[in-house]
Order: structure tokens, then C-alpha cells, then sequence
């Protein structure tokens, strides 16, 4: 009977309808780009859309993340090849191991942001503005401008460096297929990222937005970006700013275990979601790559605290930080696994061991900026400093508080390594702070020789930025001869 | 001999003036003196008088003229031309015709003979593929088409083949042939969704003894006729028919048993030679890398070796600190665990056919149904199939007749993942991964093993019982004919198909299951429905003007609808492992859509022959399809082709050597549509659900002017017969120049995209094929023929966007195996990347030529290397095109008693080996398997001069890259089939009310001679070998039988 049907149905469509319409064959689940964002609710659903595209397994959802504290120094691998170990060994090149997902990743979503944003330009022009529309602008500017950020610190010099170096193309539109486009300046992308900070903070709710930026989120990223670009009256101005009038509050060393079991704590101030079915990479999420081998089924035991780090966190051996620890697989007394992104009880922030979510910006952070800033206004307000880092300090209790005479920077980015261990910072601290990065290669069992770094290495080596993929050079000669320099 | 039937139907009457005598006779064959049934006598001149033979061949016919011409015809012999003389017994002996020229062949929208086509076409009959046991006919044709090549992609049963005609014409779009059955194209390829599991081929729908005939159209005067999809040739499939006389029923039962593999396939060195090797590495690592006293190097190895299998019951050790005192003690010391019997077994196929069929004047059938399963090499592999064919045709009054061919099939498999996963690949695991020293019990508690072993595979033992996968097909291929002769030139003929594949996947995970742990179980049911609706009409008028001069003329139109549905239930969370059932889970997830795409076309051909001695053709076809843009989704497909019949022409009648010869020629353009149904529309696309959120996002750049690819291809054809026809053959030329090859052109992924479709490149394929028969021996009980089939295919890459290099990478299995590259001038199928040098002798390690400046290491052979891969430049190491290949057939017959042998061959080109990275490593895999092959070649102190490196510990990188090392000659010859099969005698077989009765015996890839010994020879279309499980021996007893 349905062949039949099938059969009339299309005899009359043949005969009836014009060839052209037969011809016309629309896909089900996907709609035309060209007409795709017309009004608030499509904007809201492209909104969604570069969230969840900045939770991809390239950038914030895992690889950023590690990233972070693989090149920081503060992880170690245990044994070779289970994955990501280049992260760890710096053997990058153009042509391997490049982690062009970075740059590929975010360019994608900064496409999506552009194109929201063109998008709602023509609406404005329409005359169809609305408050909400310009709430997904302002985000959408914030996001940009997050994402400009990341990836100018992993492909340009640190600001303070040498700004006038090579930094990454400035897109700020949708760019047509065949375009070659070349570097900016360091300092023209940061100047971009403030732009878009600045032009966006305004439009942006203050109100708590679990999952999505918000103002406070767009002034804690200016807040980095301040401290980043050494303007640390700003900086301090942009954190106290959020710790005074924020909606968010510390955890007490009672909930700061707890809060990795939960979702949007009260320090989120911005915090990705990883839901099941939607970016949770599960035996490849960042959960697991911290966790001890074996500790549930594919658990590898990829990248384990270094030494340094356990002997940062053993000055005291009562440290509520402790509790997300646990024991790895070189012996049980060394606890270099975290939790963080699996629940201390392995359920996650909603019973899932991988679909965790991602606390991107917290209120400690803001308070470690706003303790490094003051510390280093040109005349250092060394009381703000101590009492800032005091509130983070005190999830140490068996350490005595800082006060203004004992207060120093070290302290601060000691602390900052505590707190925010594999939260993704800790590398671009130590570039910005010219510091020396030691890695912890005796971890590694059986030994192994590292060739493409040595043991220590500073922000001279050529390789703390990452190659342009040979990708991009052979598609975009444009850039071909702006490769940064030793690769 | 089966003879092969044709019946040309006369069913133009024709009042002959003059009633004169009958005449009666008998029809055989030169060879062998037996009768031919239904050959066809005509009386020349008056149309409509004629008769067939009868089964034994003899024919009466009346009134015939005294002074008339008797024409008798067979398919395969030389047509005759006798006068009556008076006489009224006339016997004919026939002679087989080694061009065949009257052989009838079915081509695109209808049917030729050899001797009036202009195009390129080779046909396989049913006889020819009937005793291979097979799933799919296709894996029965290798090397018996020239220029046709075809690839299995996996030993498993039920797995999806791949075929390339005159090699490789596209980049983007597809390079498989269209399928057309009966007339109208059809579903092909892999229907199941279920990813790189494994792959469903729903060509095995198809019974092949249903078969008829399969023929293949090569060049552009066969297939433009299928115009934006001819590209890649056609394969034509007929189906039976039934034939005038008593019903015939057949049965035809076969066993088929595959004990082993047809070759070595990286056979493993001993436990006792691995757990040396173990040591090696890192008593390796220590003494040469890193300065370690013996003792020291000697206890770190032995504590890795003690660390990883103490726990499985052995213990180490080496009490003079070298490898010379390596002892393996513990509680499971000398025994080992045997893992190939685990995971593989004995195949057995077994089919069963049973077939009725038969005609009278005014209708025709053939009905069937067949039953084949077989239980696969791999313990987890199986396929059950059903189908069931009627093919009917009825004659109403004098013009009008209905054919309905159905076919309905129910087929299953089963299988494993052939991709390089170590969890999930069986034969992998038995390979590289399954240390005989593993167990699949704790020997200390004599419970399961359930942990990832070091290597990371899984106890299949354990693990075999808490998952399943399955991949269920329905299909229904139906359609209905109505010819109607309009007038006695001109036929009408409507056909209305419906093609329908409905598949049911699905896969279960136990709670138990390392992919179902996470979640508690998990289930999914994925249901894809294809349906194909074609209808195709078409007008044909043949008319003979003046006895000399035919005309033909075709015009037709078609239109086709495609429309997959996809739906998929999944659940997680599962509360029994005894429920196998979405039903059942705590967590659902779903989803569905469908796709699809339509086409119209309107085409048309002409026919010209002028005295039986000049032909001519064209043919015109437009297309338009969904698959592009409105600007640009018509186009406009065509051919021109000739042929001249030389030895009808007078001045050869003194060349006595030379018994026929015919040359042809074609030029045309045809095309191929992109893969992608909307490749040409830029889209948003709604996969990027956020915090449960619909979240969408731009996915792709289009060109929307994107178009067809076309192919500009020009044949030339030398057919030619010596010495009466004992030795044939056909030589054939050809050249297609594909042009707008749609591209992946790599951009900026500052764009946000890094590729955008583009029609830029050009390809060129040229080659020779060289097809030849020989009747060696033609005696009455005995004769041997001979055939052999050669082509040598060039494909090159002759354009590209920009000029600029695409680096690609075999997508089999999606585990990057073999990188490739299209440049400008070089091979389609050319091996890109490192260089590698070899091994020095002095050092045993790993040497790379530079090609490049930088400052050298060492030199080898006079050339600058370096000891770093990453300072050598890729080149291009290599080729996978063969430089010839085909196939050897022979025949032997004596009495009821037939030998037949056919061999494939490949000669030249290149293979590439992606396990070998695995199994044959440098110690960057320190805890896998490695092959006798890798083991017998290391280098060692005491073997200096070795093919690979020292095995040594040292780095976390794999230097072990897919460079040329891993490249071999892809040279081989194998015995692909050989059959013994004895008809018993008739007077026999008579007496137990039997029609015929033949026993077989069918030899599947028995012998094998390839340069390579460590893999198997026949690999994938890309010339690649990975993980894929191999093709084994098979030995087939059979047995036909008619009533």
C-alpha cells in the first residue's frame, strides 16, 4: 500500500509540479546559514551554540585546560604515550604535534561570534533592537574577546615580553572562504580585547547567569587581561569591583571540598556546562585524564601533580585543598591525582564521572588578582595584598596568616598554584612573571630522556609559544612567513 | 556443458507467398558434437518464420521455400547461413566464435550483441561465478574484467567490497560504480549506521545464483547513457528468466569450510622470543642509552617484566644480568595461553537454493528462495541470509507484456570492529596485543580477568559474553514492466521500481562491558530505511531500410527519488543484563531525521548499421539533480562510438589466419555528482545542544555554484579471432580526462573553516587492457581453453587548486593509516612522508635521507641523513598503482568431468603496512606482541646487518613513522578459485528421475605467491593493510541437481 502511495505520489508530482521543485531537496536538520539568526530567540540559540563550542575537547572542555598546567609545571606524566604527553614534552612542531586544534577550534567560535554579531547588526539596522539582543551581544563580545585572549597568549609572547611581536589574526567579521589573513600585533590584539571588554560590559546583566557570561564575568576577564598587560591599578579596580558587588561569595573551608561535587557554586563566575550527551568526552574528558590509573575502567592515570606541587602543598599537611587529592599510581602516599573534574566520590557535579563541568573563572581567582595587584601598584598597598591572599590562604589553617611585612608575590602565585591547580593557569603566570619552569621528569617510569626541551626552561626558549600548523601555512601563503621564530 | 540461453522472440508475422516443403534437422557443436538447444533458425528474408531447437537439438520448421536461406543462431557460435537447396533434412554443425559477436549482452536501457556494439562492456556469466561461495557476487569476479578492480575491505562475512573501473577518477566524490539490476539503478554500498563497527554490504541481498549475467560498461559510448553517474562504469545485473519448455526445478546445496587464513598474517614470534624481546628493550635503553652498568639495566627490565606479568603468574629473572640467563619462572611458568583458538575458529558456510522456472508462448518465471548463513573465522562474526525471488512476465494479446521481477531478502551479520581499536579488534588482539602469557583467569583466584591488560586489550573470553552487536537487513526490490509494441518498429517500455533496505542495528553494552561500565549498560537501536524510487520510460524504434542500413533510436525519460529515514533509540542505565532492550534503561536518548535526494533526465541514442560491416552510435543525456544549485544542476552527457567489422570486408577473405576482426572507437563525457546531498547550500546546523539548550552554529562554507565532476574519456578497441577463432582476444585503449574534481580545498582556518568543497581538480586515467582466449584443445571428449585478462592502468593527478600539494590520508577505519598526497604530474595513489634510509650497521638505529639542506648526521648511499625524523622532509616514497594486473582462467573438460582454474594477479606497485607499526616497532609499544618478522630482522649486536632497527626503550615518541619503511611490493599470484565438478551422466541420473546432477568441489584462495610474505596480498582499494580481519582458505563441496 505505501509503495503505491509512494508510487501515485510521486506520478503526480512529477506531472503537476515543475521539474524545478522536484528538484528542490532541503535538509531535515540543518537550516540555510544565510537566514538561520533573524531574531532574538535565533540569537539566543547561536548563543548556546559558541558556549557549547567553547567546551570542545581542543579548548576549555580538556586541552586548554592541561595545557595550562602541563607547560606550568605543576603536572607530571607517569608513564610515555598515553596521551597529550607533547603538551608535557614541548615536541611541537609545524608539522607534528602543533595542536592546530587550538587555533582551528577558536577561530571556529570566533566565526560564530562574528556572525552573531553581524547578525544582530542587521537587525539593529532593521530597527528591531531588543534589551535581549543586546544582552547576546554583549556576550557574544565577551566571549570573543575571552577567546582573542587565550589565544594570543598561546601563539604571541607574553604582553610584557615584546607586544610588538606577531600575536594572531584580527577577525572581527565573517571572513569570505579565500581570505589570507595575517598577524596582528601583541598589542593590537590586546588592544581589541579590551575594546570588545569595554564595549560589552555595559550590556551585560549583573545578575548571576549559571552557565553563560555575564558582567562579572566580562570584568574578571578584564581583570586578567589588566593584570596580564601589567595595568595593575585596573586590575585591582576590576577585582574589587567583583568581590564588593558581585553576587558571589568564597566557599568556607567546609564547602570547598563539597563545592566540586555541585554545580554553580557561589565563586562561579563563569562555569561551562558539561552535560551528558552534549560535551562530556567521557573516557577522554578532562576528569579522566587527572585521574589515577585503573581508578575506574579506562581511567589511564595521564597527568599526576608534580613534586613540586606535593611539596608546595605539603607546608601543610592539614590543607582543606587536600581533599580533592588523591593517591596515584606510583605509591599511595603520593597524592597527585585530582578530583576535580570527577567528584571526590567519582559522581561528578551531577553523577556523571566525565560530564563535569568546567569552573572557568571563581571568586578565588579574583581574589589572587586582586592580592598580586595590589602587591605590585607602583606604590603596593602590601595591606589589600595580605588580606586578600589571607582569604585563600586560609584553607591552609596550619599556615600563619600574611600580614604587610610578610606578604610577597611569591606567597601569591604559591597560592594561586594551590587553589587553581588544574584549573589551566599556571603556565601563563609564569611567562608573565618571566619565572623559571622546572618539569618533574623523574616521575616518569621507566625513564625516559625529554629531547625537545630541558629540564628547566624559561620565556627565552622558542618553543613557549605554539607553531602555526603547517595546515594553515600551506593554505594561508599570506602567513606563511610569519611563523614564530624557531620552528 | 550448461549452454547459456537466449530466446529472440518472433513475434512479427509475416505472410510468406509460396507454401512449400518442412524441413527438420539437428543442431551441435563443432567441439563436442553435442546438441545446442534453443538456437534460433530463421528463414532469411521472410521475418517471423523461425523456430528454436529443442532440448536435444532438433527443429522442424514448414513451409519453407526450396530455394530459401536458413539462418541459425547461438549464442557463443558463429551465426550460419544455409541455403535450402531442396533439401529437407538440413544438420548444422556450429562453431563457437571466439569474438562472440553474437552474443547477446544487456547494456545501459536494453540489450546488444558483441558483434553491433560500440561501446566497452565485458560481461561475467552466471557460469562463471556459480561455484565460488559467496555472499556477494562481486568477491566471485576478481580478475575476470580487465580494468576492473576489487577490493575487500574486510575478511569478514557480510563486509561491504569495493570496486574501481579504470582507476581512480575522483578525489571528493565517489569512485564506486553505479549498480543497475534489472534495468534500473539500485541501492549499494555499506547500510549500516552503525559507524566503524562493521560494515553491512547490501549487495549480499542479492542472491547470486539469482544471476544471470553481470555486465560492466567501461567506456564513455556503454555508460553515458547514465550520464552524471557513469564516471566510475556501470555494472549491469540481470536476473533469470525462465525458458521455454518443461519447468526446470534446481536445488543446489553447498558446505564450505574455512580452517585458516590464506596467508601468513604477521604471525607472532614465541612467548619465550617475546618475553625476550621484552627485555631487550629495556636492558637496551639502560646499557646504550643511558649508561647503566649491566646490572642496573638488567634489574630495570626485569622489573618491568615482573611488574607486568608476576601478576599473571610468571617470574623473572637473570642471574648474569644479560639476556643469555633470562629464566621464566612462577606458578604458570611453561604454560601459555592459546588466544588464536579463543577468537577464531573454523568457518563453515552452507547455502541452499532452490529454483523453479519456465515458460510458454505467452509468459515466463523464475522463482527462488535460498537460504546461506555462515559463522565467520572470528567467533563473534556471522550472517544468516533469506531471500526469495519472483521474476514473471505474461504476454497480453500480441502488444502489450508484463514483467515483475521481486526481490525480498532478510540477511543478519554479526561482527567485530576492523579499525585499529585495541579494546575491540580481535584480530588485532590476537596479533599484537594478547601476550600469551595473559590469562583469561586470575591465577591466584581463578576468577575472570576483567582489568585492561598492560597492552590494553580486554579479555575477550570474558568480555565476549556482556556485549553483542548485530546488523539486520530487509529488502525489497520490486518492480513492474510494461512493454507495449506500438507498432512492429517502434516499443514502448515503462518500468516502476521500488527499491526499499531497511536496516536494524544494534549493540548492547552489559554493565560489565569496559563500554558500558560508565554508564551501567548501554543499548542502541538504529534503524535506517532507504527507499529508491525510479521510474524510467523509454520509446524505441528499429527500423531496416533497404536490407542494408539498421536504425535505432531511443528516447526516454526517468525520474528517481531517494529518501533515507534514520531513526536511533539509545538507552544507558540498565537494570538487568538479562533485558538486551531500550525499554528497559533508566536513561533514553533518540534521535531522527532523514535525508535524501532526486533527480530527473531525459536521454536519448541512435543506432546506425550499415551491411553488418559499419556501426555507429550516440547518445545524449540531461540530468538534473537535487544535489546542486539552481544555476547549476543541469547537465548535458554524451558519447560518439564507431566500429568497422574488417573481416567482413573483401579483402580479407585471402587472410586465412585472421577469422575475425573488429575495430571500435568512443568519445563521450559522463559524470559524477557529489557525495553530499547538500554540498552545495552553506548551513547552520543544530548539533551544538547546550546545558540541554538547543544551541546551533554556522557548520560550512559552500560554493554554492558547486557542480558534477566530468569525465572526457576516449577508447579504442582491436577485437580480433586467429587461426578459426581458436585464439581470441579484445585489445583496448583508453583515456579519461576528469575534470572539476571536487575539492577539499584546505583554507585558512582563520576562516573558521579549514576545507571548502570546490570543482577544481583534474585526474587523468589512461591504460591498455588486454583481454584473451585460447581454445587449446578441441577435441569431442576433451577440450581445454584457456583466458587471460591484463590492464594497466596510469592515474594521474594532472590538476590542482592553485597548484598546491593536498596531503590525505587513507579513511579507512578513520585511524590515519597511510598518508597520501595529490601533487600535480604524481600518482593518485602516492605515498607521502619520510624517507626512510634504513638501519646503520655500526648503531642499529633508525636512519632517515634529509631531503633537504640541513646539515646531515651521516650519509647513506652517497645521500645526506639524519638519525631525527622530524629533520627529514616527506617526498614521496612510493606508489600503490600496480603496473599490471588481472586474472588467469582455465578450463578442462573431459566427459561429465570440468577442472576450472582462475588466478588474479598484480604485478608492480605498492602496499603499505599500518600494522606494522604495531607489530613490528622500535620499542615506543614496549608491552605489545611482536611479529617472528620483526623479531627475525632486529638488530642485535650479533646481527649487524638487519633490515630494522634495535629494539630499545627510550624515548615517548613513535619513531616508528608511516614512512617508507613500512611500504612493500604489492606483487602477487593467487589461485583466487579452482573447481572440480562432474556431471553425472544423464543416462544415470535418468533413471532416478533426475535431470541433471553435478558434484563440485570449489578451492577458495588455496595457493598464494606474493612478493611480500608477511600479510596478506589483497588489500584495500587505497592498497593499504591494517587491522582488518584477512580472507581465509575455503574448501566448498557442492552439489546441483534438476528435475
Amino acid at each position: 500500500m505505501k509503495k503505491i502511495t509512494t508510487i501515485i505520489t510521486v506520478l503526480s508530482i512529477l506531472l503537476l509540479a515543475s521539474c524545478e521543485d522536484f528538484l528542490e531537496v532541503k535538509p531535515s536538520n540543518y537550516a540555510a546559514a544565510e537566514t538561520s539568526i533573524t531574531n532574538e530567540a535565533d540569537a539566543e540559540v547561536a548563543i548556546n551554540g559558541l558556549m557549547r563550542k567553547m567546551t570542545s575537547s581542543n579548548y576549555y572542555g580538556r586541552n586548554f585546560v592541561i595545557y595550562g598546567d602541563a607547560k606550568g609545571g605543576d603536572f607530571a606524566l607517569r608513564s610515555q604515550g598515553r596521551g597529550l604527553d607533547a603538551l608535557y614534552t614541548f615536541n611541537h612542531s609545524a608539522t607534528s604535534n602543533s595542536y592546530s586544534g587550538f587555533w582551528s577550534q577558536i577561530y571556529h567560535n570566533i566565526l560564530q561570534a562574528n556572525n552573531l554579531l553581524a547578525n544582530i547588526a542587521k537587525i539593529e539596522e532593521a530597527g528591531n533592537a531588543t534589551d535581549d539582543l543586546n544582552e547576546f551581544k554583549g556576550q557574544a563580545l565577551t566571549a570573543r574577546a575571552l577567546m582573542y585572549f587565550d589565544l594570543v597568549r598561546m601563539y604571541g609572547k607574553p604582553y610584557n615580553m615584546d607586544k610588538a611581536s606577531f600575536g594572531v589574526p584580527l577577525i572581527l567579521e565573517p571572513l569570505d572562504a579565500s581570505a589570507q589573513p595575517t598577524r596582528a600585533s601583541v598589542e593590537a590584539v590586546y588592544g581589541q580585547i579590551m575594546d570588545d571588554l569595554t564595549a560589552g560590559a555595559p550590556l551585560l546583566s549583573t545578575s548571576a547567569e549559571d552557565g553563560y557570561l555575564n558582567y562579572y564575568a566580562n570584568l574578571a576577564i578584564q581583570a586578567r587581561v589588566n593584570l596580564f598587560m601589567e595595568n595593575y591599578t585596573a586590575a585591582l579596580a576590576d577585582a574589587e569591583e567583583i568581590i564588593n558587588d558581585g553576587p558571589y561569595s568564597l566557599y568556607s573551608n567546609e564547602e570547598w571540598i563539597d563545592s566540586w561535587s555541585n554545580e554553580f557554586g557561589s565563586e562561579s563566575i563563569l562555569e561551562l556546562g558539561i552535560y551528558p550527551d552534549e560535551a562530556d568526552l567521557g573516557r577522554g574528558s578532562l576528569g579522566f585524564y587527572l585521574l589515577r590509573l585503573g581508578t575506574v575502567k579506562n581511567a589511564m592515570g595521564w597527568f599526576m601533580a608534580s613534586d613540586y606541587w606535593i611539596n608546595r602543598m605539603s607546608e601543610d599537611l592539614t590543607d582543606v585543598r587536600w581533599g580533592i587529592m588523591d593517591y596515584d599510581e606510583s605509591s599511595t602516599e603520593r597524592f597527585g591525582s585530582c578530583r576535580k573534574y570527577a567528584g571526590v566520590d567519582l559522581a561528578g557535579d551531577k553523577g556523571s564521572t566525565s560530564a563535569v563541568n568546567v569552573k572557568l573563572i571563581r571568586l578565588s581567582e579574583i581574589y589572587l588578582i586582586a592580592a598580586e595587584s595590589a602587591l605590585a601598584l607602583p606604590t603596593p598597598d602590601r595591606v589589600k595584598a595580605a588580606g586578600y591572599l589571607n582569604q585563600i590562604r586560609k584553607r591552609s589553617p596550619a599556615l600563619a596568616p600574611a600580614d604587610e611585612t610578610t606578604v610577597t608575590l611569591d606567597m601569591i602565585i604559591d597560592e594561586k598554584s594551590k587553589e587553581l591547580f588544574a584549573e589551566g593557569h599556571r603556565y601563563f603566570d609564569m611567562l608573565r612573571l618571566n619565572r623559571t619552569i622546572e618539569f618533574n621528569d623523574e616521575f616518569i617510569t621507566p625513564a625516559v630522556v625529554i629531547i625537545h626541551r630541558d629540564k628547566t626552561i624559561t620565556r627565552d626558549f622558542y618553543k613557549i609559544i605554539l607553531p602555526i600548523s603547517q595546515a594553515e601555512l600551506d593554505a594561508n601563503p599570506a602567513i606563511a612567513s610569519q611563523q614564530n621564530p624557531g620552528y | 556443458m550448461k549452454k547459456l540461453i537466449f530466446i529472440v522472440l518472433s513475434v512479427f508475422l509475416v505472410n510468406a507467398g509460396m507454401a512449400q516443403t518442412q524441413v527438420t534437422g539437428t543442431v551441435t557443436a563443432t567441439e563436442d558434437g553435442s546438441p545446442i538447444p534453443y538456437a534460433v533458425v530463421l528463414l532469411k528474408g521472410s521475418r517471423g518464420v523461425g523456430t528454436n531447437t529443442d532440448a536435444d537439438g532438433h527443429y522442424s520448421l514448414s513451409n519453407i521455400p526450396s530455394d530459401g536461406v536458413l539462418v541459425f543462431s547461438y549464442v557463443g557460435y558463429k551465426t550460419q547461413e544455409i541455403p535450402v537447396a531442396g533439401r529437407t533434412v538440413i544438420n548444422v554443425e556450429m562453431a563457437t566464435d571466439a569474438l562472440a559477436l553474437d552474443e547477446v549482452i544487456v547494456v545501459a536501457y536494453g540489450t546488444s550483441t558483441r558483434g553491433t556494439f560500440t561501446g566497452a562492456a565485458s560481461v561475467v556469466k552466471a557460469d562463471a561465478i556459480r561455484d565460488v561461495p559467496t555472499l556477494s557476487f562481486e568477491n566471485a569476479m576478481g580478475g575476470k574484467i580487465a580494468g576492473m578492480q576489487i577490493t575487500t575491505l574486510s575478511g569478514q562475512a557480510g563486509s561491504t567490497s569495493s570496486i574501481r573501473v579504470r582507476g581512480i577518477g575522483s578525489m571528493n566524490a565517489s569512485n564506486e560504480p553505479l549498480y543497475v539490476v534489472d534495468g534500473v539503478p539500485v541501492i549499494s554500498g555499506n547500510v549500516t549506521q552503525m559507524g566503524i563497527y562493521t560494515s553491512n554490504n547490501v549487495m549480499s541481498t542479492i542472491n547470486p545464483n539469482d544471476i544471470e549475467s553481470i555486465t560492466v560498461l567501461k567506456d564513455a559510448a556503454a555508460s553515458s547513457l547514465y550520464g552524471s553517474r557513469a564516471a566510475n562504469g556501470v555494472i549491469v545485473i540481470t536476473t533469470k528468466q525462465g525458458k521455454q519448455g518443461k519447468p526446470v526445478i534446481s536445488f543446489k546445496s553447498s558446505v564450505g569450510l574455512t580452517p585458516s587464513f590464506a596467508t601468513d598474517n604477521y604471525e607472532t614470534a614465541s612467548p619465550e622470543d617475546q618475553v625476550r624481546l621484552y627485555y631487550e628493550n629495556f636492558w637496551n635503553a639502560g646499557v646504550y642509552s643511558y649508561g647503566d652498568t649491566y646490572e642496573e639495566a638488567s634489574e630495570s627490565a626485569l622489573y618491568q617484566l615482573n611488574r607486568r606479568f608476576k601478576k599473571h603468574g610468571y617470574i623473572f629473572t637473570a642471574p648474569d644480568n644479560t639476556i643469555n640467563s633470562l629464566t621464566i619462572s612462577g606458578e604458570r611458568a611453561g604454560k601459555y595461553f592459546d588466544w588464536e583458538k579463543e577468537l577464531f575458529r573454523t568457518a563453515v558456510y552452507q547455502s541452499y537454493d532452490l529454483s523453479v522456472s519456465g515458460a510458454t508462448e505467452s509468459s515466463s518465471y523464475y522463482t527462488s528462495f535460498s537460504y546461506t548463513n555462515e559463522l565467520g573465522r572470528s567467533v563473534i562474526n556471522s550472517f544468516n541470509r533469506i531471500t526469495g525471488r519472483i521474476n514473471f512476465s505474461q504476454k497480453i494479446g500480441k502488444f502489450i507484456e508484463f514483467t515483475t521481477n521481486v526481490n525480498l531478502s532478510n540477511s543478519g551479520k554479526e561482527g567485530f570492529n576492523d579499525s585499529r581499536s585495541t579494546g575491540n579488534n580481535y584480530f588485532m588482539q590476537s596479533r599484537n596485543l594478547l601476550w600469551p602469557l595473559y590469562w583469561p583467569t586470575d591465577y591466584q583466584t581463578g576468577e575472570p580477568w576483567t582489568s585492561r591488560f598492560g597492552s590494553y586489550a580486554y579479555n575477550p573470553v570474558y568480555y565476549n559474553d556482556q556485549w553483542e552487536n548485530s546488523s539486520k537487513t530487509l529488502r525489497l526490490l520490486a518492480n513492474e514492466t510494461v512493454t507495449v509494441t506500438i507498432l512492429p518498429e517502434l516499443i514502448f517500455k515503462s518500468i516502476l521500481s521500488y527499491d526499499n533496505a531497511n536496516t536494524a542495528d544494534h549493540l548492547y553494552f552489559s554493565p560489565l562491558h569496559f563500554s558500558g561500565s560508565n554508564v551501567n549498560g548501554s543499548i542502541t537501536e538504529s534503524n535506517t530505511n532507504i527507499n529508491k524510487l525510479v521510474s524510467s520510460t523509454t520509446l524505441n524504434y528499429n527500423k531496416e531500410i533497404a536490407s542494408q542500413h539498421n536504425v535505432s533510436i531511443l528516447l526516454g525519460w526517468e525520474a528517481e527519488r531517494n529518501i533515507t529515514d534514520y531513526q536511533r533509540a539509545s538507552g544507558t542505565n540498565l537494570p538487568t543484563s538479562a533485558l538486551h532492550t531500550v525499554a528497559t534503561a533508566g536513561k533514553l536518548d533518540a534521535n531522527a531525521y532523514y535525508w535524501g535526494n532526486t533527480m530527473l533526465s531525459m536521454l536519448s541514442r541512435a543506432e546506425y548499421d550499415y551491411n553488418d560491416k559499419y556501426y555507429a552510435s550516440a547518445s545524449f543525456r540531461r540530468d538534473g539533480s537535487s544535489r546542486l544549485g539552481p544555476e547549476t544542476r543541469w547537465g548535458n552527457f554524451w558519447s560518439l562510438a564507431a566500429s568497422w567489422r574488417i573481416d567482413q570486408e573483401a579483402f580479407m577473405d585471402n587472410v586465412g589466419v585472421i577469422s575475425g576482426l573488429r575495430l571500435r572507437a568512443s568519445y563521450g563525457v559522463n559524470g559524477t555528482l557529489p557525495s553530499a546531498n547538500y554540498g552545495w547550500r552553506s548551513l547552520t546546523s543544530y548539533t551544538s545542544k547546550y546545558m540541554e539548550e538547543p544551541g546551533g552554529g554556522v557548520s560550512t562554507a559552500a560554493d554554492a555554484n558547486l557542480s558534477w565532476e566530468t569525465s572526457y574519456t576516449y577508447n579504442i578497441a582491436l577485437e580480433f579471432g586467429l587461426l578459426d577463432d581458436r585464439i581470441g582476444g579484445t585489445v583496448e585503449f583508453f583515456s579519461r580526462d576528469s575534470k572539476d574534481l571536487l575539492q577539499d580545498v584546505p583554507i585558512s582556518m582563520v576562516t573558521g573553516f579549514s576545507s571548502t568543497l570546490k570543482n577544481v581538480g583534474e585526474i587523468n586515467n589512461r591504460g591498455i587492457e588486454l583481454e584473451l582466449y585460447g581454445d587449446i584443445m578441441r577435441r569431442s571428449d576433451f577440450t581445454w581453453t584457456a583466458g587471460l585478462t591484463a590492464s594497466h592502468v596510469k592515474s594521474t593527478v594532472t590538476k590542482l587548486y592553485g597548484g598546491q600539494d593536498i596531503i590525505w590520508w587513507d579513511p579507512t577505519g578513520d585511524d590515519n593509516r597511510a598518508r597520501f598526497i595529490y601533487r600535480e604530474g604524481e600518482s593518485t595513489l602516492a605515498l607521502y612522508g619520510p624517507e626512510w634510509a634504513g638501519v646503520e650497521d655500526e648503531t642499529g638505529k633508525n636512519v632517515w635521507f634529509l631531503n633537504n639542506d640541513e646539515t646531515p648526521d651521516l650519509t647513506v648511499d652517497g645521500r645526506p641523513a639524519t638519525y631525527d625524523y622530524t629533520n627529514a622532509d616527506h617526498v614521496i616514497f612510493g606508489d600503490i598503482h600496480p603496473w599490471l594486473f588481472g586474472g588467469l582462467n582455465t578450463d578442462f573438460n573431459w566427459k561429465g568431468l570440468g577442472l576450472s582454474l582462475n588466478f588474479a594477479y598484480k604485478l608492480g606497485g605498492n602496499t603499505f603496512d599500518f600494522a606494522g607499526k604495531d607489530c613490528n616497532d622500535d620499542g615506543y609499544y614496549w608491552e605489545r606482541i611482536m611479529s617472528q618478522w620483526a623479531y627475525d630482522n632486529r638488530w642485535t649486536p650479533e646481527n649487524t646487518n638487519s633490515l630494522y632497527p634495535q629494539r630499545v626503550a627510550i624515548d615517548m615518541q613513535d619513531v616508528n613513522q608511516r614512512s617508507s619503511r613500512h611500504m612493500h611490493p604489492a606483487d602477487y599470484l593467487r589461485l583466487k578459485s579452482i573447481t572440480l565438478g562432474y556431471t553425472i551422466p544423464s543416462d544415470i541420473v535418468s533413471k532416478i528421475k533426475l535431470s541433471g546432477v553435478r558434484l563440485y568441489f570449489n578451492g577458495a584462495n588455496l595457493w598464494t605467491l606474493a612478493a611480500h610474505k608477511v600479510y596478506d596480498p589483497e588489500v584495500n582499494e587505497y592498497g593499504t593493510r591494517g587491522w582488518e580481519l584477512p580472507i581465509g582458505k575455503t574448501y566448498t563441496f557442492g552439489i546441483e541437481a534438476s528435475f
